[in-house]
């Protein structure tokens, strides 16, 4: 990769032949003012010297800084600025010299440069315009990089603000499951002639399930507990669904209870042990969740022992999911990693440094 | 005459009510059986000869289309589905008896009239049923099935455990002496199948044999150049090693 330095992009832009034709043209066309200005003004009433005189200086000067710069490519202003001084200096006497050359050879004017101090008049006022017309020019790439830069800078911002959006978002959807949702609520239906108790208490859970699934934003962080008393209820409702097919047991030291997790990053998983795992088979499993802490990362790992996944099997939107946001909350340090389980199902652990939660 | 019916569904909660509606809207109907699964049905269907089956259709092992393919022409079935619009489309156009969970007392009393008048006319059940089953099965894989045909999961040795590992996380695969291997924005892994079976069994929508050796996820290409030598370079998203497009797969990349 090419070293980042400050003044490169200046580089850049000369690079382009667009922008060296229009810069060329802004010379040309300042030069002719200030030769008509000078005309109008004094000291010499002469257009034609004027005229000759300011090209000759502008288009050396111009040449000169250009050529040098782009050859040395300083890496900072300070350099830059001393490298420009010297190129001015060399080419405003080059340039005095072509203006008289041009002057003696096509118009048949001999220059009295020892006159009224002419040749002293010019000098400084070649030196003049030329750094007036360097800072001018720099100033202007400077001023075009900084607008890029901020606007860049913008893009950079909503393009993050976007992606957390859209995290939320996809954490919301891949939530309520429509088919989870209705399920649930036939059995609540179901169960309210025959067995009400049962029926509340599925109420009850599906509840506490959707106050956390459906509020619009995620808070930043809850705890441990909080999660697991929300996949608890969770777990309890497909138990009442799938009766002595789905059996359950969270596993959760004292010490990690009130830990601070991130909501909505187990269920996910626990959801695909159902779908994926447990659901499609016949005399059903348990799913185990289990909490550690180790080397300063929190271990949380959903192991079934279902079906599985077979390879043509379509990876749900959860597990994506849980790894785009676990990306995004702890970068390369939050991982999530899914493993056959012996001897048969699927583990799949989220890891997470203590140290940022 | 007394009818004979059994209720298949994987949900205990949800037989209960059926049966318990079926108890208040055709109280002649004895129901002789509750099926948690195809194969439980399968027998009860041997073991009772039921004149009536209400199947469920997701049901784990068998499904409920299943074992009406293996009970059709034996006995009248009245589908069950939650939630599924496929499937109500299918049997809307074969115009098979179906109830949609929850199951209504009105629904319900309009599907035991038809049972009844059909019973009445032809106490044998239709023979044709099979090939409508096998109509409905046909749509509903065209709806369901589509995509699920190419590799998902990837499953690599990584020490004493087996990972599995989306293939939409595999940023590129490249062909090693024995193996294959797999490279993710995770690090990298080993894996037993060669380039030309994985390129046979990967979505070639999504992932793309730039060279002999090497296939790409065409999600993760930031972008395409061309070398001196007039093969193309590719840059992947978030990585800095480039891949070479071979002159041979290079038409891959002129629509870009």
């Amino acid at each position: 990769m090419e070293q980042q330095y400050e003044t490169k992009y200046i580089f850049k832009y000369w690079s382009n032949i667009k922008n060296d034709v229009i810069d060329f043209i802004y010379v040309i066309i300042n030069c002719t003012v200030l030769a008509i200005a000078v005309t109008i003004i004094g000291p010499i009433r002469n257009f034609l010297i004027n005229f000759v005189a300011s090209q000759s200086f502008g288009i050396t000067v111009t040449s000169i800084v250009f050529w040098s710069l782009m050859i040395i490519r300083p890496r900072t202003w300070e350099l830059l600025l001393f490298i420009v001084v010297i190129d001015v200096c060399c080419a405003v006497l080059i340039g005095l010299q072509i203006c008289i050359f041009i002057l003696q050879y096509f118009f048949n004017i001999v220059l009295d440069l020892q006159a009224n101090g002419l040749g002293l008049q010019m000098i400084i006022g070649g030196l003049l315009f030329s750094f007036f017309g360097v800072y001018f020019f720099l100033t202007k790439i400077r001023l075009k990089y900084r607008n890029e830069m901020i606007d860049k800078e913008k893009t950079r911002r909503t393009d993050v603000e976007k992606a957390n959006l859209s995290a939320n978002l996809k954490v919301l959807q891949a939530q309520i499951e429509p088919h989870f949702l209705f399920n649930t609520l036939f059995n609540i239906l179901s169960l309210i002639d025959t067995k009400p108790d049962t029926g509340k208490s599925m109420l009850l859970d599906l509840t506490k399930y959707l106050r956390t699934s459906l509020s619009r934003t995620l808070p930043e962080k809850t705890t441990l507990s909080q999660e697991m008393s929300m996949i608890k209820a969770y777990l309890d409702i497909h138990k009442i669904r799938m009766d002595e097919r789905l059996n359950y047991k969270i596993d959760v030291p004292d010490n990690l209870w009130q830990h601070s997790f991130p909501p909505m990053l187990l269920q996910p998983l626990v959801e695909n042990a159902i779908k994926h795992g447990l659901e499609p088979k016949v005399e059903g499993g348990e799913i185990v969740i289990r909490a550690i802490e180790e080397n300063n990362l929190l271990k949380i790992e959903v192991a079934d022992t279902g079906l599985g996944f077979s390879d043509l099997d379509q990876p749900g939107l959860g597990i994506t999911n849980v790894r785009e946001r676990l990306s995004l909350l702890f970068g390369e340090k939050g991982r999530l990693i899914i493993e056959e389980n012996k001897p048969h199902g699927v583990r799949a652990t989220i890891e997470v440094p203590v140290s940022e939660l | 005459m007394n009818y004979k019916a059994i209720i298949v569904d994987d949900e205990k909660e949800l037989r209960t009510y059926l049966k318990k509606m079926l108890a208040e809207t055709w109280p002649q109907l004895e129901i002789c059986g509750e099926a948690a699964n195809g194969k439980e049905a399968l027998k009860m269907v041997d073991a009772f000869a039921p004149h009536i089956v209400f199947l469920d259709i997701k049901m784990p092992g068998l499904s409920g289309l299943d074992v009406a393919k293996n009970i059709a022409g034996i006995c009248r079935i009245v589908f069950i589905t939650a939630f599924d619009q496929y499937a109500v489309e299918a049997f809307k156009r074969e115009a098979v008896d179906y109830l949609i969970k929850p199951v209504t007392k009105e629904r319900l009393l309009q599907t035991i009239t038809r049972l009844k008048k059909q019973l009445q006319s032809s106490p044998e059940p239709p023979a044709n049923i099979a090939e409508i089953i096998t109509h409905v099965l046909a749509s509903l894989q065209e709806n369901t099935n589509a995509g699920y045909r190419y590799l998902q999961w990837i499953k690599t040795q990584h020490k004493e455990s087996v990972r599995i590992i989306p293939v939409e996380e595999v940023d590129y695969f490249q062909a090693g002496d024995k193996y294959t291997l797999v490279k993710t924005a995770q690090g990298e892994a080993l894996i037993k199948k060669s380039i030309k079976e994985l390129s046979q069994e990967l979505d070639p929508q999504k992932f793309w044999q730039i060279h002999r050796g090497t296939i790409v996820n065409v999600s993760r290409i930031e972008n395409v150049g061309r070398s001196f030598t007039g093969r193309g370079i590719l840059k992947l998203k978030n990585r800095s090693d480039d891949l070479t497009v071979s002159r041979q797969y290079l038409h891959l990349f002129k629509q870009m």
